[in-house]
């Protein structure tokens, strides 16, 4: 099913290829009554699923969206961060470039506290091919620099080593010169949970840590269209919930092929390539600009800025592993920081403080290296097996999401809402609307500038609702994680407005815990307050920081030198102490 | 008269130091950097609190050297071990646990029945409600009926302490009109409440110099303890007064200065060469460097994960920083250089990949008398530079103690 691989994305009746036809179990009829009926049903909370979700709740359609974790879990919430305007396609596919480039605009329109500046130098090694490669590559970048307005880019600029030298003094070795472009950096994880909230303003239902066990056919009504029945359990509570819906869409990234199966639908239907990436953070902006570089294999990857850290990235292997559990290896970081030292040798000297990975889910094809696999999506629609009003969404990436998102809803809305039209490229999304000044509100409400900035870049003129907690409650101005930094007003935010559940959760909207310091000083404060908020036994907050922290040192751990063997001899001492590392006592 | 150097001043040096000079050595202790001592947050622990086994009482020879310090609380005075149940602290991040021991400043909750009061006033590191909840929710207090209650008492005196470390506040508290600020405070707090608590926890407050929290209970009329914080607090920095007192009350030389080598001469006799360039010429050396933390040990495989591309060689992958004739082993085998040239993966011998991991028990093999396992006569170790040992404060004081008596005889 390895159509769409040069842009045909959509995959419409077509019946599965002999090879793959396979005798499954068909999907059965469930007939006891749901607890809720809706529209639309979206499984999985990635920024597909949440964007499909709003798009098709603003066009007024009711959307029940399940996800068996957190919001951005997977791919979206460990992406490079980056909503890049697919300079890869340009020689194979510039409708791919333009589009990638039209819809990062849009994503800027929508969310523009949310996006920052990366602008790029990509050196050239000196060589025989030095000025051959100078030359090919400055041709290549001005082609991009047609669509580069499009997302608000400024046009390339070629460099000689002497501006490279100058611009970023870490480059090394002989530089034959190189380009610079200009690319936009976003959280994911936040892009995802935005889209999620905005959805449920608009009347979606949304289910999180709430895994999807069956999805069943309802009985049919004499002439009436077919209609889906999904059984789903919360996995804290542990309730059983049945939602009756007329579409289900399969958003579940590179879990596609396992919600599939739930349906009764063969997998194969729904094949994807698992393509693993993982990133290692460093605790400062290590570089001026981000740094496009080669492997030893010749796969480019990067470093760069991020917010206030730098990243490095990425790899890209085939995964055949448990997807709830995805982290980086040792072997991973080795392979990029040996790639970046090459021409950016500092990065050995640096301080890692992370590691986090991703599963891609790339569109199948037998043969090709994992690089070359198409990034691009496609749309499955399970008519062709029987399931008439089921869909699948494969592949894709972040930048694309809003544009993915859109041709979904678009199929959906042919049927269920005629005459409407898409309008997620121009409604803002929460916070959107205006990006206030960081530093009238730092002076306005007394916060240091860094915590201002921090709050409206997560929550553009949202940040107005934290202020106006703190104002209500003078205590919700305490510093929770003094790394990110992250008051305890947007700590309660995020667990009462953004559907935080867990330490993890909160992390995950917030960034706490995951700076310089681990977590160590915040995760068990971030504990009580959750258990406050969602009225839990206080020792399940503290179970969850405990969790929090044994997974983050299992992220840290695989880039361990001497200096950070030090500190997590110091970190798991002090764990043990004031938490235990294995429960109550 | 013996002569004694002792490499370090965490606790396991500082007991070593002590023990040797009551045997009348002529002691030389060589002040280290901040290690996992100053580091700890006033928890006496014999080996790690959850594995449960801390049932030994602590012995007459290391309870000396407790004495000297003067600055930890025992449960039991007497020293015969028995009725030696330990004491109970409650943590900041809101659990209650077991200990063999604690500071003095600390409060131990072991023999409470009653209500315990939280005040509750405007500090971001103290939620005085929710922790409350979340001790009271803790298993040890639904077992011995120990409740805790928080009410609002106004402990911040300026502006200032809204956002200082606890360690800050607590050299205020050692001023004494502070103190008695702090009294007040708390007892205007139990006028307004109907019934009496049995005792009083605190932030990590009372005091640098000593513990205050004797002198606050006698004022107060209750039991005011501090609760167990993470590092950083003020109990390291205690620590390092209490020892400070104790090694001049003992007239031992203190120098600040490193050490970089150890070596025995043909002679017999122990030289210790220092970064300043002199030297210490002793019968026997004490080696106190510490382990991960401290600095004694380091992880160092050839290609640690950020480090050069192609090492020059393989390596094994810790090492004693100290340059003296140790070996490291762990579970009691030699370690060994591994069979790939970039180190072996972390993810193999580190928590929490690994539960019971080879970094926990790395170290210098030693005979039980704290005698380095086939160095030549005179080297001794202790603390945490020790293999296959918990790695824990009452572990590192008792094998101080025995390497700075046999160091001493």
């Amino acid at each position: 099913v390895s159509a769409g691989e040069n842009g045909a994305p959509h995959i419409r009746g077509s019946a599965p290829p002999p090879s793959l036809r396979i005798q499954i179990p068909p999907m059965r009829v469930d007939d006891r009554p749901p607890d809720a009926v809706c529209d639309v049903a979206v499984v999985g909370g990635g920024v597909n699923g949440s964007g499909v979700a709003r798009d098709l709740a603003l066009r007024g359609l009711s959307v029940t969206l399940f996800e068996r974790h957190d919001l951005a879990f997977g791919a979206s919430g460990n992406s490079s961060g980056m909503i890049h305007g697919g300079p890869r396609y340009l020689i194979s596919n510039p409708s791919v470039t333009k589009s990638s480039c039209l819809d990062s605009g849009y994503i800027q329109q929508i969310a523009p506290h949310l996006l920052f500046r990366i602008p790029f130098i990509m050196p050239l090694k000196a060589g025989p091919l030095g000025k051959v490669m100078l030359e090919l590559y400055d041709a290549f970048f001005r082609a991009y620099d047609d669509f580069q307005p499009l997302k608000r880019g400024k046009p390339h600029t070629r460099l000689d080593p002497s501006d490279i030298a100058r611009l970023e003094p870490g480059i090394v070795g002989s530089i034959a010169g190189g380009m610079t472009f200009d690319e936009w950096g976003v959280d994911g994880a936040r892009l995802a949970v935005l889209n999620a909230v905005d959805a449920r303003e608009h009347g979606a239902t949304v289910h999180l840590h709430t895994a999807v066990l069956a999805i069943g056919r309802a009985p049919r009504e004499e002439g009436g269209p077919a209609a889906y029945v999904l059984e789903a359990r919360d996995l804290e509570t542990q309730r059983t919930l049945r939602v009756k819906a007329s579409v289900v869409v399969n958003a579940t990234g590179a879990w596609s092929p396992i919600t599939a199966a739930l349906g009764g639908l063969s997998p194969s239907r729904v094949r994807i390539r698992p393509a693993k990436g993982i990133h290692v953070v460093f605790d400062r902006r290590l570089s001026n600009y981000g740094v496009m570089t080669e492997a030893i294999d010749g796969r480019q990857i990067f470093l760069e800025p991020w917010q206030n850290m730098s990243v490095i990235g990425t790899t890209d292997d085939d995964f055949y592993g448990d997807l709830d559990d995805v982290v980086a290896t040792s072997e991973e970081v080795r392979y990029l920081v040996q790639g970046i030292a090459r021409i950016f040798p500092r990065v050995r000297e640096a301080r890692a403080i992370g590691t986090y990975a991703g599963v891609r889910p790339t569109m199948h094809a037998y043969g090709p290296y994992e690089d070359s696999l198409s990034r691009e999506h496609a749309v499955i629609d399970h008519e062709a097996d029987g399931a008439p009003g089921v869909y699948s969404m494969i592949g894709g990436k972040l930048a694309s999401y809003r544009l993915f998102s859109q041709e979904m809803s678009d199929r959906i809305a042919r049927d269920l809402a005629p005459g409407t039209v898409c309008t997620t490229h121009q409604k803002p999304l929460p916070g959107g609307d205006r990006v206030p000044d960081a530093l009238i509100l730092a002076a306005q409400h007394e916060l240091t500038p860094v915590t201002s900035r921090r709050l409206v870049y997560r929550h553009g003129s949202r940040a107005g609702r934290i202020l106006a907690r703190m104002a209500r409650r003078p205590s919700e101005r305490a510093i929770v994680c003094a790394c990110e930094p992250v008051c305890e007003a947007e700590v309660r935010h995020a667990i009462g407005e953004e559907m935080a559940r867990s330490v993890d959760d909160v992390a995950r909207r917030t960034r706490l815990g995951l700076g310089a310091c681990g977590g160590m000083r915040c995760a068990a404060r971030c504990g009580q307050i959750v258990a406050e908020e969602l009225e839990l036994p206080p020792r399940e907050g503290l179970a969850q920081a405990r969790a929090f922290l044994t997974r983050q040192a299992k992220t840290r751990v695989v880039a361990m030198g001497p200096e950070q063997a030090r500190q997590e001899a110091l970190a798991l001492a002090q764990m043990r102490s004031m938490l235990g590392t294995k429960g109550d006592a | 008269v013996k002569r004694v150097v002792v490499v370090g001043s965490g606790i396991a040096g500082t007991a070593a130091a002590l023990a040797a000079s009551t045997r009348s050595a002529r002691v030389t202790l060589l002040l280290g950097r901040p290690g996992a001592t100053v580091l700890a947050s006033g928890a006496l622990d014999r080996v790690p609190w959850e594995t449960g086994g801390q049932e030994r009482p602590i012995d007459r020879d290391a309870r000396a050297i407790l004495d000297a310090l003067d600055a930890y609380a025992l449960p039991d005075g007497d020293g015969d071990g028995e009725d030696d149940r330990g004491v109970v602290l409650a943590t900041t991040a809101g659990l209650v646990r077991p200990a063999r021991a604690c500071d003095r400043a600390l409060l131990d909750l072991s023999s409470m029945a009653g209500v315990v009061l939280v005040p509750r006033f405007d500090h971001p590191a103290w939620d005085g409600t929710t922790l409350a909840r979340t001790w009271g929710d803790a298993r040890w207090a639904t077992e011995h009926g120990v409740t805790f209650a928080s009410a609002p008492a106004q402990l911040t005196r300026f502006t200032d302490e809204r956002a200082l470390p606890d360690a800050d506040i607590a050299a205020r508290h050692d001023e004494p009109d502070r103190l008695s600020w702090l009294a007040d405070r708390l007892a205007e707090a139990l006028r307004a409440l109907p019934r009496r608590p049995c005792a009083i926890l605190l932030p990590a407050w009372l005091g640098i110099v000593r513990a205050r929290a004797r002198e606050l209970t006698a004022r107060v009329g209750l039991p005011c303890g501090e609760a167990l914080t993470g590092a950083g607090g003020p109990s390291g920095l205690r620590f390092e007064r209490a020892r400070d007192r104790a090694l001049g009350a003992a007239r031992i030389e203190v120098l600040a200065d490193r050490a970089l080598r150890a070596a025995r001469g043909p002679d017999g006799e122990w030289k210790v060469e220092l970064e300043s360039g002199d030297s210490i010429v002793a019968d026997s050396v004490v080696l106190a460097t510490g382990g991960f933390v401290g600095g004694g040990l380091e992880y160092s495989p050839a290609g640690s994960v950020l480090a050069a591309a192609l090492p020059p060689a393989a390596r094994p992958l810790a090492r004693a920083t100290l340059d003296a004739p140790v070996t490291l082993v762990a579970r009691q085998h030699p370690v060994e250089t591994p069979s790939s040239l970039s180190g072996s993966p972390p993810e193999s011998h580190a928590w929490p990949y690994v539960e019971d991991s080879l970094l926990d028990h790395l170290g210098v093999s030693t005979e039980p008398t704290g005698h380095v396992a086939g160095a030549p006569d005179g080297l001794f170790a202790a603390g945490e530079l020790v293999a296959d040992r918990p790695r824990t404060w009452l572990d590192a004081l008792e094998g101080g103690v025995r390497a700075g008596l046999s160091a001493a005889t």
